[in-house]
């Protein structure tokens, strides 16, 4: 199973190649060699991706090369936490929305007990206040309502 | 005399107190995210580029620069004090660095590190003041087939070091040239592969695939790793080295620099490199090698003097051919397209303030390095006691912050951290997000360059390899992609099993 896995790797990069090249070679102007329309480099480059996409395919059915574990939490609190930040930014502020975010990430690590998450939350919102609002006169709406 | 007003000129831009500021800050932030393992320069200079937008080109450059070599110095404090390098090209000073601090010398270690990191960091100054307007001169000389065969070396040459290998390496060069394509083709005015959605008619916005690419996927990689803080004893016993201990560097740091610099010049190379080679002709040629590796003073001087000079004289390509000697020197470029200046043979004569402003820069920047590196050493080593959860929600904030902050748009936001989970996901399956970054950025001039090519050529591709400087770069390339993707060594073992088992058969 693990190997299988491992060559899906090689197989996205042959789609991503040859979906390139062949939208840039039906939808797109090839042009001459001498006026090359816009098609014309994508084709190439897509085609030259595929082309590497099989020796690496080749390469990883002889000797697969090993998968990274994944970390579901991990992606899950960066998720949540970017999610939160576009969410929250048009109800709240961008301010709020910082100190909801910096939780929301802070709470998959488990070492991280929560008093201090929430003293990192403040601490950042005031930081990107200081920083963004007050230093670089970004015109955020900081808090809404406010 | 030319050189001394040019020089003039620097002073008077470097030494404004906005961009002495700015510098500060960027070797403040360079050393802060060196120090800390997880985190690297590229990272740190993503999540500084909307900051720098609202700076004028020249102070941007400046602070983008200073996180760059500023990392140089701190990542050798981790390395010492932890065994952990805090930049892949600290790695080095692990090895010996780390045994003097377990004999009790860190505070000697940190000291050699500081002053031989000065003393490459100089030396490459003085190597770039003196290369880059020769190179720049000669540079003019390009055509565009020697445009797109120095981009296709630089290319070549950063996916060939590629941690996964150089197909790899190149499989995401051309992705990230792909990713180029996307939006309105300056040439016929047609939009490409935007699948009708008016966002995307101006491109990805390098932005949101700099910080989703590095920031957001690194963050996910390191979020729940281990978090090892140091819990030494600190620095203890003499800072100082001895008389001897001063003697036995000054060759090792002269040798470094030279390695440094000749491979921070290389495009691709860099400081990981260079400290590596250094590392090793060192321990070849020098008297005390049976010490190397159990806390011999050489083995982190050597390392560092050739880090800090590669980084300075990896401006060389990147200010003088357009040619990014890195990642981060990508980004950088980057940068300096959004402010409308396009990199080149050139930007010297167009921007003198700006290519001489950052030669200054870099000079009060390492002394800045250096006053932060000894006198306030204490610093750093009590961060490296914090531990490093901290670092990671705020790391993700800023890039939402930042991303929002340029273009006050949340579709942008969104884009980052689809961006974030692509890096995250290609980084499963050992494709390293470094190289397609370069190509984004080299992608869209690479594609100019070689449609000026075949134009002037009236449609001969055999002009890349016709004129001569074209086919000498070119064939430098083809020589990196054959002395790393053939197995060689293989070769070597089985031919020589051959010959044994044809002698033994005998």
């Amino acid at each position: 199973m693990r190997r299988l896995i491992s060559h899906l790797g090689p197989i996205i990069m042959l789609m991503a190649g040859l979906g390139f090249a062949i939208g840039a070679a039906t939808s797109l102007e090839l042009g001459s060699f001498r006026r090359m329309g816009p098609g014309a480099f994508p084709l190439l480059v897509g085609g030259v991706l595929g082309l590497l996409a099989l020796i690496a395919l080749i390469e990883n059915l002889r000797m697969p090369m090993n998968v990274e574990n994944v970390d579901p939490w991990a992606v899950l609190g960066v998720v949540g936490g970017v999610s939160a930040f576009a969410f929250l930014t048009p109800l709240m502020g961008v301010l709020p929305a910082t100190a909801i975010a910096v939780f929301a990430t802070g709470s998959v690590i488990p070492e991280f007990r929560w008093p201090y998450r929430i003293a990192l939350s403040l601490g950042v919102s005031i930081a990107v206040w200081l920083i963004f609002v007050l230093g670089l006169g970004i015109p955020f709406v900081a808090i809404r309502g406010l | 005399m030319d050189l001394l007003a040019n020089l003039a000129l620097g002073l008077a831009t470097a030494a404004t107190a906005q961009n002495l500021f700015y510098c500060f800050v960027g070797v403040f932030l360079g050393t802060f995210i060196g120090v800390l393992p997880g985190v690297g320069p590229l990272a740190a200079v993503a999540m500084l580029l909307p900051v720098s937008f609202y700076l004028p080109p020249e102070t941007a450059l400046v602070m983008l620069a200073g996180v760059y070599y500023g990392a140089e110095y701190g990542g050798s404090i981790a390395s010492i004090l932890l065994n952990i390098p805090g930049t892949p090209s600290a790695s080095v000073t692990c090895l010996d660095g780390y045994p003097m601090a377990q004999q009790g010398r860190a505070g000697v270690a940190l000291f050699s590190t500081a002053i031989a990191s000065m003393f490459g960091a100089m030396f490459g100054v003085v190597v770039m003041v003196l290369l880059a307007p020769r190179l720049a001169e000669f540079a003019l000389l390009f055509q565009p087939a020697e445009y797109f065969s120095v981009m296709v070396l630089g290319l070549v040459a950063a996916s060939v070091v590629s941690s996964s290998g150089a197909v790899r390496g190149l499989m995401m060069v051309c992705l990230g040239v792909l990713l180029g394509t996307i939006g309105v083709d300056v040439n016929s005015g047609e939009t490409r592969f935007t699948g009708g959605i008016q966002e995307l008619r101006d491109g990805v916005s390098l932005v949101v695939v700099a910080m989703g690419l590095f920031g957001i996927s690194e963050v996910m990689v390191s979020l729940r790793g281990a978090t090892q803080s140091y819990a030494g004893a600190g620095l203890t016993g003499r800072l100082l080295p001895t008389r001897s201990e001063w003697l036995r560097s000054i060759m090792p740091a002269i040798r470094g620099s030279v390695v440094g610099s000749f491979f921070g010049t290389l495009p691709g190379t860099g400081q990981t490199v260079a400290s590596f080679v250094g590392y090793a002709l060192e321990k070849r040629i020098n008297r005390n090698s049976a010490e190397f590796g159990k806390g011999a003073i050489e083995g982190v001087v050597v390392p560092e003097s050739a880090n800090n000079a590669a980084a300075q004289t990896a401006f060389i390509p990147t200010l003088t051919l357009g040619i990014p000697g890195s990642t981060t020197m990508a980004l950088m470029l980057g940068a300096l397209m959004i402010h409308g200046i396009t990199p080149g043979p050139r930007l010297i004569a167009d921007h003198p303030e700006l290519f001489w402003g950052l030669v200054v820069s870099f000079i009060f920047g390492n002394i800045f390095l250096l006053i932060l590196n000894i006198p306030l050493i204490g610093i750093w080593v009590r961060l490296l006691r914090v531990p490093h959860y901290y670092l990671y929600p705020t790391v993700i904030v800023l890039i939402c912050v930042g991303v929002f902050g340029i273009s006050n748009s949340l579709t942008d936001v969104w884009a980052t951290l689809i961006f974030g989970v692509i890096g995250y996901v290609l980084r499963l399956f050992r494709f390293e997000p470094a190289p397609m970054l370069i190509g984004f950025v080299l992608g869209p001039m690479m594609e100019e360059y070689f449609r000026r090519a075949m134009l002037l050529s009236r449609g001969d591709p055999t002009i890349f390899i016709s004129r001569p400087g074209s086919a000498a770069l070119l064939a430098v390339a083809a020589f990196l992609l054959a002395a790393t993707i053939l197995p060689w060594k293989q070769w070597v073992f089985r031919g020589m099993s051959v010959v044994r088992n044809s002698a033994s058969n005998k």
